[in-house]
C-alpha cells in the first residue's frame, strides 16, 4: 500500500518526463488523482484508534546498506496520514491550477511537481534519520527548478540562489546534527535516536543544529529573509508547493525529530528562546503584512505569522510537559493549523494569481472592483479569506483556537502578543480583499475584467469545500493525531 | 602486479603506435590495455603476485585503488577521441605519458617502502610536468608546466629529505621497520623532523593549504583532459599514498603531526571554498573545488578505524566520477567557444541537454546531495570524523555550505540562461554520449544503493 504511493509519484515523473508533449499535463493531473484516491483509500484502511505500543501501519523495513546502519524503513501514523492526505490533495489541485497558461508549462514542469511529491512523501513517511535527511534534500532539487525555470523573468535567478543556499546550509547543520547523534545511537533507526545516551549539553547542540534546517524551512524569525521574495517570485505553483507543503516538512520535523531526541534542551533555555524568536515572528510577520501593498508579499508575511504561531504552540505543550504537566495539546492545535494553512494559504495564493492575471500587477492600490465582475470568485476568496482568519466554522478557528489556549497555559504574557495575530490577520486581509473586491479601480481595466474559468472555479471550490468541512468537523483531525502525539511528548518526558 | 606489466606494454605500444600515424591507434591501445588490466586486477592469481615484497605488497587495497584509477582512465580516454581531434601531432605521447603516469600511482597503491613511495611519486609527476605543457603554443600552458615542474621539484626535495632523516633515525627504508621505531619513540626529533618535511610533500602534492598555490594555475594553463587526469587520477594515488604512509608508517607518533594536518585542513577548507566564491571562470573554479575536496578527504585522518580505507576509496571513486562528469562538458565548451568563463556555459541545457545533465548531477554530487554518490561519500567521512574532531567536521560544513554557491552558479548558466546558443554543426560524438550516460547511472545509482561499490569492485 505504501510502495504504491511512494513510487507511482517517482514512476509517473519518469512518465512524464519521457511525454514530450503538449498533453503531459493530463498524464500528470490523473497521476496525482489517482495518488489522491490511493491515499482515500490507505485512510479508510487506516486503524485510528490502535493498540498501545504499535502506532504505526502499513510499515516496509528492507535493508539499505551494509556499512551505514540505516534501513529503508517507512510507516504511517496519525501524524503522517495527516500530511500525507494534505501532500496528496493539494499536489493534484496544484497541477490542476496551471491549466490555464497553455503555452507556459511544458512536461519537465509537470515532471518536476511529481517529484517532488515524491520526496514529500518519502520525507512524510520515513522512520529512519538519514532517510528523512535524503527525502528533505529530494524535495529541494525540483522545486528550485520550478522556481528558477519559470519564476519572474528578472528576479529568478538572484532570489533561487538565495533561496536554495539557505535552505542547503540549514539542512547541512541538520546534516551533522544527525550523524552526532548516530554517533552516539546503535542505528539511524528512530528509536535508536530516541534513546541515544546525550547528556545535556551534547542536546542542546543536537537541538540547536537540527532546529536550524527547520528554522530556516519555516521560516523562523530571523533567517526568514529568503521566504518572502522566494514566495512573490516563483510561479505560482511554485509557491503553492512551497507554503502549502514544503514548509509542513519543517513543522512534522520538529515533533518527529527534534523534541523527542533533544527534550532535555527544552527544560534550559533553548526552548524559551525559540517561543520568543516565534512570537517575535508572529507580531513581526503580521506588521510587515499590513504595510504591504505586493499581494503576493501580504500573503507571504501572513504565512510568516501564521506559523510563529503553530511553533509557539508546540513548544508551549512541549516546554509544559518537559516540566512535569505533561500536556500535548498545543501540538494538536499546530497539526490542525498546519493541514488548515496548507489549504488556505493554497487557496490564497491562487486567488492572487489570478487578481494579478486580470489586473497585470501585483499591488493592491491599483486593483478594484472585481467583486461586480466576478461573483463567483468574490465568495470563494472570501470563503478561504475567513478561513485565514480564523473565523469560527471554519478550518482555521480551532487550531488557532486551541493553540492560543495552550500557549495561554504556558505563560498569560505571551499569549497577548500570539492573539495578535487573529486581529492584525484580520485587518491585512481584510484590507487587500477591500481593494481588490470593492475599490474603485481603473475604468478602463474594470471593464475588461472576466469571472473565473471552469478549471479555476474547480480548485478553488474543492479548497472552499475543504475549508467549511474541516471547520465544522474538527474533531477527525484531532483524533487521528492523537495517539501519536501522546507517544511523542510522553518521550519528551520520559 | 601484472597490472604494472600489463600498463607498462600498453604504454610503449602506445608510444610506437605514433611512428605509423598521426596517433589515432594509440587511444585504441590505451584503451585496450587498460581493459586487460581491469581483467587481470580483478583476477586474485594474476593480480596479487607478490616477487617482492619488502618493497611492493599488492594487496586488496592495493587492487581496491588500481581498479578505481583504471576506471577512471578509461573514461578520460573514452573523452580523448573529442578533446585531441585537432591535436595535430604527439597524440600518442599523450596517451602514453597518461599511462606512465598511471603506473606511477599504481606503484604508490602498493608501496611498503619509502624508496617506492618516492619512486611512484616521480613516475606519477615527471609526466604530468610534460602533459601540462603539451599546448606548446599557449602560453598559459608553458607557464603551467613550468609552474608546475618547480613545485613538484621543490616537493620532491621536502620529500627526499624528510625520508633521509627517518632513515638516519631509523636504520630503514621499510615501513614496517619504520612504524616499530614510531611506536618505540614516537618523540625522536629527528624522525618528527621527517614526518613533518614528508607531510609537506604530500600536502603539495595533494594540494593541501597552503601548499596549493600551484594548482589553479596548472589547473587552467594544462589541457583540459590533461586537468581532468590530474583532478582525478593524480588526486587517487596522491591521497592514497598520504593516507598510506602516514597510517602504516607513522601511526606511533600520530599525536605529533595530526594537530598540524588539522590546521592544515581548516585552512583548506575555508580557503579554497572561499576562493572558490570569487571565480569567474569554470576551469579555474573546478580547481579551487578540487582543492577543497583535498580538504574534505583530510577528515579521513580523524577518528581512523578499519573501515577508513573503504570510506577514502568511495569517496576518491565519487569524486573522480563527477570530476570526469563536469570536465567532460567543460571540454565541449571550450572547443566551441574557445574559453571556459561561465558566461560561455549559458543555454547549454537547450543545445546539449545530455551534457547539461551530466554537469548538473555531477556537481551536485561535489556538493554532497543526497541520492549522488557524492552525498554517501561525505556522509561516510563525515561520521567517521565526527568521532575524533567534530569541531572540524563542523569547519567542513562550513566550506560546503559555501561551495553550493559556486556549484549552483554553474548550473544556473546551463539551465536558466538561454541567451547564448551553440553551433550545431559539431554532433556529440557516441562514445561521449556513452561516457555521460554511465557517468549518470553511476553517480546515481551508487547513491541509491551504496553497497553496489563493493560489489563492483569486488570487496
Amino acid at each position: 500500500m505504501l510502495e504504491a504511493l511512494l513510487l507511482l509519484p517517482l514512476i509517473g515523473s519518469g512518465l512524464v518526463f519521457a511525454f514530450r508533449n503538449s498533453n503531459s499535463k493530463y498524464l500528470a493531473v490523473g497521476i496525482a488523482f489517482v495518488q489522491m484516491f490511493l491515499t482515500f483509500y490507505m485512510l479508510s484502511q487506516f486503524n485510528n484508534v490502535p493498540t498501545v505500543d504499535s502506532q504505526l501501519q502499513f510499515e516496509i523495513i528492507k535493508p539499505w546498506s551494509s556499512y551505514i546502519k540505516s534501513t529503508l524503513h517507512f510507516g504511517v501514523d496519525g501524524m503522517s496520514m495527516l500530511l500525507l492526505l494534505l501532500t496528496n490533495i493539494l499536489v493534484p489541485l496544484i497541477i490542476l491550477s496551471s491549466f490555464n497558461e497553455n503555452e507556459k508549462y511544458n512536461n519537465n514542469f509537470y515532471a518536476l511537481i511529481l517529484l517532488m511529491q515524491f520526496g514529500l512523501v518519502g520525507v512524510f513517511t520515513a522512520l529512519d534519520g538519514l532517510l528523512f535527511y535524503v527525502f528533505w534534500e529530494v524535495t529541494l532539487i525540483p522545486i528550485w527548478f520550478i522556481a528558477g525555470l519559470w519564476g519572474d523573468e528578472e528576479k529568478r535567478i538572484k532570489v533561487t540562489t538565495k533561496f536554495f543556499v539557505y535552505t542547503f546550509v540549514g539542512s547541512l547543520f541538520m546534516f551533522i546534527g544527525l550523524i552526532y547523534v548516530y554517533n552516539h545511537s546503535a542505528s539511524f533507526e528512530l528509536t535508536d535516536l530516541y534513546n541515544a545516551n546525550l547528556n545535556e549539553v551534547q542536546q542542546v547542540v543536537v537541538f540547536w543544529l537540527i532546529f536550524l534546517a527547520f528554522a530556516v524551512k519555516l521560516p523562523i524569525f530571523p533567517l526568514h529573509n529568503w521566504q518572502p521574495d522566494t514566495y512573490t517570485f516563483s510561479p505560482t505553483q511554485g509557491t503553492m508547493l512551497l507554503s502549502g507543503i514544503m514548509l509542513k516538512m519543517a513543522i512534522y520535523g520538529v515533533l518527529r525529530y527534534l523534541l523527542p531526541i533533544a527534550p532535555t534542551a527544552l527544560l534550559g533555555t533553548s526552548g524559551q528562546v525559540v517561543m520568543i524568536l516565534s512570537i517575535l515572528g508572529v507580531v513581526y510577520g503580521a506588521l510587515i503584512a499590513i504595510v504591504h501593498h505586493d499581494i503576493k508579499k501580504i500573503i507571504a508575511f501572513s504565512s510568516l505569522s501564521h506559523v510563529g504561531l503553530m511553533v509557539a504552540g508546540i513548544f508551549a505543550s512541549a516546554i509544559l510537559t518537559a516540566q512535569g504537566n505533561f500536556t500535548f495539546e498545543g501540538a494538536q492545535g499546530a497539526l490542525v493549523q498546519t493541514f488548515a494553512h496548507g489549504i488556505n494559504v493554497v487557496g490564497l495564493f491562487y486567488c492572487a494569481d489570478i487578481l494579478i492575471k486580470q489586473f497585470k500587477t501585483r499591488d493592491i492600490r491599483q486593483m478594484g472592483g472585481y467583486a461586480k465582475a466576478a461573483p463567483k470568485f468574490a465568495t470563494l476568496f472570501m470563503i478561504l479569506l475567513l478561513g485565514s482568519m480564523g473565523v469560527p466554522l471554519t478550518n482555521g478557528f480551532i487550531g488557532e483556537f486551541i493553540l492560543l489556549k495552550s500557549i495561554f497555559d504556558y505563560d498569560k504574557v505571551v499569549v497577548i502578543f500570539a492573539g495578535l495575530t487573529i486581529i492584525l490577520a484580520a485587518v491585512y486581509l481584510l484590507r487587500m480583499y477591500g481593494k481588490a473586491m470593492f475599490g474603485t479601480g481603473d475604468e478602463r481595466v474594470v471593464s475588461t475584467l472576466k469571472d473565473i474559468s471552469n478549471v479555476e472555479f474547480v480548485v478553488l471550490a474543492s479548497l472552499a469545500v475543504v475549508v467549511i468541512l474541516l471547520g465544522v468537523f474538527p474533531s477527525g483531525v484531532l483524533e487521528m493525531v492523537n495517539s501519536s502525539l501522546k507517544f511523542i511528548y510522553s518521550s519528551i518526558k520520559g | 602486479m601484472s597490472v604494472l606489466v600489463v600498463l607498462f606494454l600498453t604504454a610503449v605500444l602506445a608510444l610506437f603506435s605514433g611512428v605509423y600515424n598521426q596517433g589515432k591507434f594509440a587511444r585504441y591501445i590505451g584503451i585496450l590495455g587498460l581493459l586487460v588490466a581491469l581483467c587481470v586486477s580483478f583476477s586474485p592469481e594474476l593480480a596479487f603476485f607478490n616477487q617482492y615484497k619488502s618493497m611492493f605488497d599488492f594487496n586488496e587495497n592495493a587492487a581496491l585503488f588500481t581498479k578505481i584509477s583504471l576506471v577512471v582512465t578509461l573514461l578520460i580516454f573514452f573523452l580523448g577521441g573529442f578533446a585531441f581531434n585537432n591535436h595535430r601531432s604527439h597524440q600518442s605521447e599523450l596517451y602514453s605519458l597518461m599511462l606512465f603516469s598511471l603506473i606511477g600511482a599504481v606503484i604508490l597503491f602498493s608501496f611498503t617502502n619509502l624508496v617506492t613511495l618516492f619512486l611512484g611519486i616521480e613516475i606519477l609527476s615527471i609526466p604530468l610536468y610534460v602533459m601540462a605543457g603539451s599546448n606548446k603554443t599557449d602560453l598559459r600552458s608553458n607557464e603551467a608546466s613550468i609552474k608546475y615542474f618547480l613545485m613538484g621539484a621543490f616537493a620532491t626535495g621536502f620529500l627526499l629529505f624528510g625520508i633521509a632523516l627517518i632513515y638516519g633515525s631509523t636504520g630503514s627504508f621499510d615501513v614496517h621497520v619504520i612504524n616499530t621505531f614510531s611506536i618505540a619513540n614516537p618523540k625522536d626529533l629527528m624522525f618528527v623532523m621527517g614526518i613533518m618535511l614528508m607531510l609537506v610533500a604530500m600536502a603539495f602534492k595533494v594540494s593541501l593549504a597552503p601548499f596549493h598555490m600551484w594548482s589553479p594555475d596548472v589547473y587552467q594553463g594544462a589541457p583540459s583532459l590533461i586537468t581532468s587526469f590530474m583532478a582525478s587520477v593524480v588526486k587517487i594515488a596522491a591521497f592514497f599514498a598520504f593516507f598510506k604512509v602516514m597510517n602504516l608508517a607513522f601511526a606511533g607518533s600520530i599525536k605529533e603531526w595530526i594537530n598540524i594536518l588539522g590546521v592544515l585542513v581548516i585552512i583548506t577548507l575555508l580557503l579554497a571554498n572561499a576562493m572558490g566564491l570569487a571565480q569567474t571562470n569554470a576551469k579555474r573554479m573546478l580547481a579551487y573545488s578540487s582543492i577543497s575536496h583535498a580538504g574534505y578527504l583530510g577528515l579521513i585522518f580523524f577518528g581512523a578505524n578499519s573501515l577508513s580505507v573503504y570510506n577514502l576509496a568511495f569517496y576518491l571513486f565519487a569524486y573522480s566520477l563527477s570530476t570526469v562528469g563536469v570536465f567532460m562538458t567543460l571540454i565541449w565548451v571550450e572547443k566551441l567557444k574557445r574559453e571556459t568563463s561561465f558566461e560561455a556555459f549559458k543555454g547549454l541545457a537547450k543545445s546539449e541537454p545530455l551534457l547539461a545533465v551530466v554537469t548538473a548531477v555531477s556537481l551536485l554530487s561535489m556538493a554532497g546531495i543526497p541520492l549522488t554518490a557524492g552525498f554517501v561519500a561525505k556522509f561516510n567521512i563525515f561520521a567517521q570524523a565526527m568521532n575524533g574532531a567534530a569541531f572540524l567536521v563542523l569547519i567542513a560544513v562550513i566550506g560546503s555550505a559555501l561551495s553550493i554557491a559556486y556549484y549552483l552558479k554553474l548550473i544556473i548558466s546551463m539551465f536558466f540562461h538561454t541567451e547564448t546558443s551553440f553551433k550545431s554543426s559539431e554532433k556529440v560524438s557516441i562514445t561521449y554520449n556513452i561516457t555521460a550516460v554511465f557517468i549518470i547511472v553511476a553517480i546515481l545509482t551508487i547513491g541509491i544503493y551504496p553497497d553496489l561499490f563493493k560489489i563492483l569492485f569486488g570487496l
